[in-house]
């Protein structure tokens, strides 16, 4: 199976590192060999039809930090690769927006239009565009996948659709975002103000340098309007969210809350057709108190009741678990064999 | 849920059907039926104590509103079990932005109130918290509620965590 790898960042290096990782439990387990055809970053295109040498490429790109300055890459831009190149799937990893969507939207559309099937992991289009991307792949009958860009490492989408697959799943509410869960746990431990907590998670590279998409609550938005589309089948968008984010959130709340047997975190959720992230009082012994980094997520469902998974939601390789998996899925549902 | 009902019937025959057979037809499961004969209240009729096993919240207000219609006067709700309590925190000049008027435009909704309060001010100057527990005792009323904190929240620049189940 080929591959046109778009994007080159800390998830798509990651990819290749994962690929290298398991190259031989991949074919002794599933006798899957895949191969990157192409890698495409914002300064060009590397290309071999028979399969890129990753560890070199790493290599290089660790160095410099563009896919340009590898032996044999051109100027190619990755729209082309992706109308050019010769592949079954396209790996969408370049850096989300959520205002445009862009460059991942765009990326999607031209790999379904040249039928090459589309793992990502890019929220953005997804929170922004979904109804037309589910329709343009229905229509150029590729496969669509997403598990990575919600929740991460955690098999959310494919726990609901395929294993939970005979229950109806009435609410989704949780964790979404690593960074905010960080900084409400430090608060919450040490007494710290958010300021303070923010800096120190910014040093510790758990925070971006602009903090904003996570701490206003529009990372946690993003994920939930995926996992409201993808699992309960709706067609929403990011505009649909009611969003509230931490900034407001200060220690002496923090310490009047645990008082009474709560702990304050960032909630995103879905119930009866309103989706929302807000800080909510959470019961100390409640299963989506989890601490530092993690996420978590809980499905309230008609017959299972309620089912909650707990996982990284970020992260170069646990991000790779979810898009491997996916790829996987496409392979051995028989697709490009 | 176990329910208890207070209902009084009017004192003819073929009564007491009027007030079991929703109860069947809801799926209800019959604890006990004290049926007073004898005993009529002050306005005639028959008081009837009903112990019921009932699937859930909404199964007892559809109930509840065949009962009035079949001229079944439910008198008392087992009053206990049908409050709920909701915990909230109040995050910014709370006790500046009239405290007192936040709690009395709460407990001004019949069927809520404000049943505990614990505030946090760490400086005159700097933000205070609130931690309130309200009574439910009116489902009905918990969206009017939400909806009021909603509208205290905005208009006095205050920022409103609520707990999980809201």
């Amino acid at each position: 199976m080929r591959i046109n790898l778009i994007g080159f960042g800390v998830i798509g290096k990651g990819f290749a590192k994962t690929l290298l990782l398991k190259r031989e439990w991949l074919k002794s387990r599933y006798g899957f060999e895949p191969v990157v055809v192409s890698i495409s970053d914002i300064s060009g295109t590397l290309v071999n039809p028979v399969g890129i040498d990753l560890a070199s490429t790493l290599e290089t790109v660790n160095r410099t930090g563009k896919i340009i300055d590898c032996p044999g890459a051109s100027e190619m831009q990755s729209l082309d690769a992706i109308r050019d190149v010769d592949a079954e799937i396209m790996v969408e990893v370049t850096p989300t927006n959520v205002t445009t969507g862009e460059p991942g939207l765009s990326h999607m559309l031209a790999a379904m239009d040249a039928s090459k099937h589309v793992v990502t992991s890019n929220k953005g289009p997804l929170a922004l565009a979904y109804k037309k991307l589910k329709s343009t792949a229905e229509k150029r009958d590729v496969k669509f996948k997403f598990e990575s860009s919600a929740g991460g490492a955690m098999p959310l989408i494919n726990l609901a659709n395929e294993v939970l697959s005979g229950d109806e799943i009435i609410s989704i509410k949780g964790i979404l975002n690593g960074t905010t869960n960080f900084i409400l746990t430090k608060m919450t431990k040490e007494g710290t103000d958010f300021e303070t907590t923010l800096k120190e998670a910014q040093e510790l590279g758990i925070a971006e340098t602009d903090p904003s998409y996570d701490i206003l609550g529009s990372d946690t938005a993003s994920k939930l309007v995926i996992l409201t589309n993808a699992i309960l089948g709706r067609e929403a968008t990011y505009s649909d969210v009611s969003v509230q984010g931490i900034t407001k959130i200060t220690p002496e709340a923090i310490a009047l809350a645990k008082e009474e047997g709560f702990v304050i975190k960032l909630i995103g959720e879905v119930e009866d057709g309103r989706l929302s992230v807000a800080p909510k009082l959470v019961p100390e012994n409640h299963p989506l108190n989890v601490d530092g980094t993690l996420n978590v997520a809980s499905f309230t469902t008609d017959l299972a009741g309620d089912v909650t998974i707990v996982g990284r939601g970020a992260g170069a390789i646990e991000t790779n678990s979810a898009i491997l998996s996916d790829i996987l899925s496409i392979y051995r549902n028989g697709a490009g064999r | 849920m176990r329910i208890e009902l207070d209902v009084e019937l009017l004192d003819k025959p073929g009564q007491l059907i009027k007030a079991l057979e929703p109860i069947s037809r809801l799926g209800g499961n019959l604890i006990s039926v004290i049926h007073l004969r004898e005993t009529l209240t002050k306005r005639g009729r028959v008081p009837v104590h009903i112990i019921v096993s009932l699937e859930n919240l909404e199964t007892l207000e559809t109930l509840l509103t065949e009962l009035e219609e079949n001229d079944v006067w439910v008198h008392k709700v087992d009053e206990v079990r049908r409050k709920k309590r909701l915990t909230i925190l109040l995050i910014g000049h709370v006790v500046d932005t009239d405290i007192r008027d936040t709690i009395d435009r709460l407990n001004n909704i019949t069927g809520v109130l404000v049943a505990d309060m614990s505030l946090s001010m760490p400086h005159p100057e700097k933000e205070t918290s609130a931690l309130m527990d309200l009574e439910i005792s009116n489902p009905k009323k918990l969206a009017v509620a939400l909806d009021e904190l909603d509208l205290i929240a905005r208009e006095k620049e205050l920022t409103l965590v609520k707990s999980l189940e809201i």
